[in-house]
């Protein structure tokens, strides 16, 4: 991104309108740009009259409720200045791919991915990497906890974990090249009769993301990412980038 | 530890009446569930009202709201008054829960139906016309007035319709590059117009 494109979003950044992945990419940006966290300061404070403008009275029982489950909520430990960063893992995951040794390395990924956010925003805290770790480690607890891995045409790879008695997934993808403006992956599942069922879309801009998908998983035989446009394709553009058997 | 001091009663109780926003912060973070309280009543319609707004539907909006109003109480310890007021913190946080909200549910939609072109316009001129005629927000609302229809536009579909930039270029029918541009000066021009600043 040059310079120019980056410093205009702080608009849409204050407004959280970007997408995950163009967040995630702002924010690194932020750490390293004075202006831009001066700014982003700035028009949060501005963006914020706007909630206020629009003030309503809650419900009075909300207020017992939310009184009730402060009783026994823990508070965070304070940020100790210079806290050492997360050591990111990398090249761990070729050998042994066990269970336990694969939900370390995916754990330390989205970590990782999140700490950025951490370091330089005060207002996200790990509470999304934090459930997505949760999801996945209760999806790897299932007994039929299965795992498939394979290669992405152009670079990187994609790993379904998928349990077919929760009927649910999560595709960590690894490394994927960067797509030109205007494309996006999409996710798909191959039932049967061989029919693509759209899964959802996975960012072109973003090398390292995980997607978690509810439903429908049961009965699919492939799992298969292909490039489309942006806003996604109700059919799948062949050939696929990945094509990955399930079973 | 001393052996007469057993049983300090807590929270400590104080005047419910003292205390700037600031001052209760600092107690909220030491733990104190009264300070808390009137944490509460100072914020929680403000909380309740953007998610509300963006949100629509009052159940999931009073969920909402409990869960950032829990998470104040959880983070407390890690709020940083030189990195921006605490309404701003606090709405910041609101803002994003309600979007995330969105967003999950979009995209659980989005498995379900074939991903489709954007939705109506409804939603936006239902929003800047609420705007428009709140009268406690007299300043906001002659702030908004001041910015060009396509700032505006831009800045509350997203704030309060919950758009990315992208849908809202799709809803406005104009370039990304102008949509961003759009959100980040008229972002500016009600900054200038309302005099705030980011401390």
């Amino acid at each position: 991104m040059t310079s120019p494109e980056v410093h205009a979003l702080t608009g849409p950044y204050v407004l959280n309108a970007l997408p995950e992945d163009e967040r995630v990419g702002f924010e690194a940006h932020l750490a390293d740009c004075r202006s831009c966290s001066a700014e982003v300061a700035e028009l949060r404070e501005a963006a914020n009259k706007l909630g206020t403008a629009v003030a309503t009275a809650p419900p009075p029982a909300l207020k017992a409720r939310v009184l009730a489950e402060i009783a026994t909520t823990r508070q965070l430990h304070p940020l100790v200045k210079q806290e050492e960063p997360i050591a990111p893992q990398p090249a761990a995951v070729k050998k042994s791919f066990s269970r336990r040794s694969f939900f370390g390395l995916a754990a330390a990924g989205l970590a990782v991915a999140g700490a950025g956010g951490i370091a330089i925003d005060q207002y996200r805290d790990s509470s999304r990497i934090r459930k997505q770790n949760e999801e996945l480690a209760a999806l790897l607890s299932e007994s039929d906890a299965q795992m498939v891995r394979g290669d992405v045409k152009g670079g990187g790879n994609a790993t379904v974990v998928m349990s077919p008695s929760k009927d649910r997934a999560i595709v960590l993808l690894h490394g994927l090249q960067q797509l030109p403006d205007g494309k996006t992956y999409q996710l798909w599942l191959m039932d049967k009769s061989r029919t693509m069922h759209s899964a959802g879309l996975a960012s072109g801009q973003s090398a390292d993301q995980s997607k978690l998908i509810q439903g429908g998983v049961a009965d699919k035989i492939y799992f298969g990412l292909t490039v489309e446009n942006v806003p996604g394709s109700p059919t799948p553009t062949l050939p696929p980038a990945a094509l990955i058997a399930m079973a | 530890m001393s052996e007469e001091s057993t049983a300090l009663p807590w929270p400590v109780a104080v005047d419910a009446t003292a205390g700037t926003p600031a001052d209760l912060m600092s107690r909220v973070a030491r733990g104190d569930s009264v300070a808390f309280a009137q944490l509460y009543d100072l914020m929680a319609p403000r909380v309740y009202g953007l998610i509300r707004r963006v949100l629509r539907n009052p159940a999931q909006s009073e969920e909402v709201t409990q869960e950032v109003m829990v998470e104040i109480w959880r983070t407390a310890t890690r709020y940083d008054a030189d990195r921006g007021s605490l309404t701003s913190w606090i709405l910041t946080m609101a803002h994003r829960r309600a979007i995330d909200r969105v967003r999950s549910e979009q995209s659980s939609t989005d498995r379900e139906q074939a991903v489709a072109a954007a939705s109506s316009t409804t939603e936006y001129d239902e929003v800047a016309e609420t705007v428009t005629t709140n009268l406690e927000v007299e300043q906001v609302r002659h702030c908004l007035s001041s910015l060009t229809e396509l700032q505006r536009e831009s800045v509350t579909l997203a704030y309060y319709g919950g758009y990315s930039y992208r849908e809202v270029a799709e809803l406005l029918d104009a370039k990304l590059a102008t949509i961003k541009a759009r959100m980040r000066d008229g972002l500016i021009r009600l900054r200038d117009c309302l005099g705030v600043t980011g401390r």
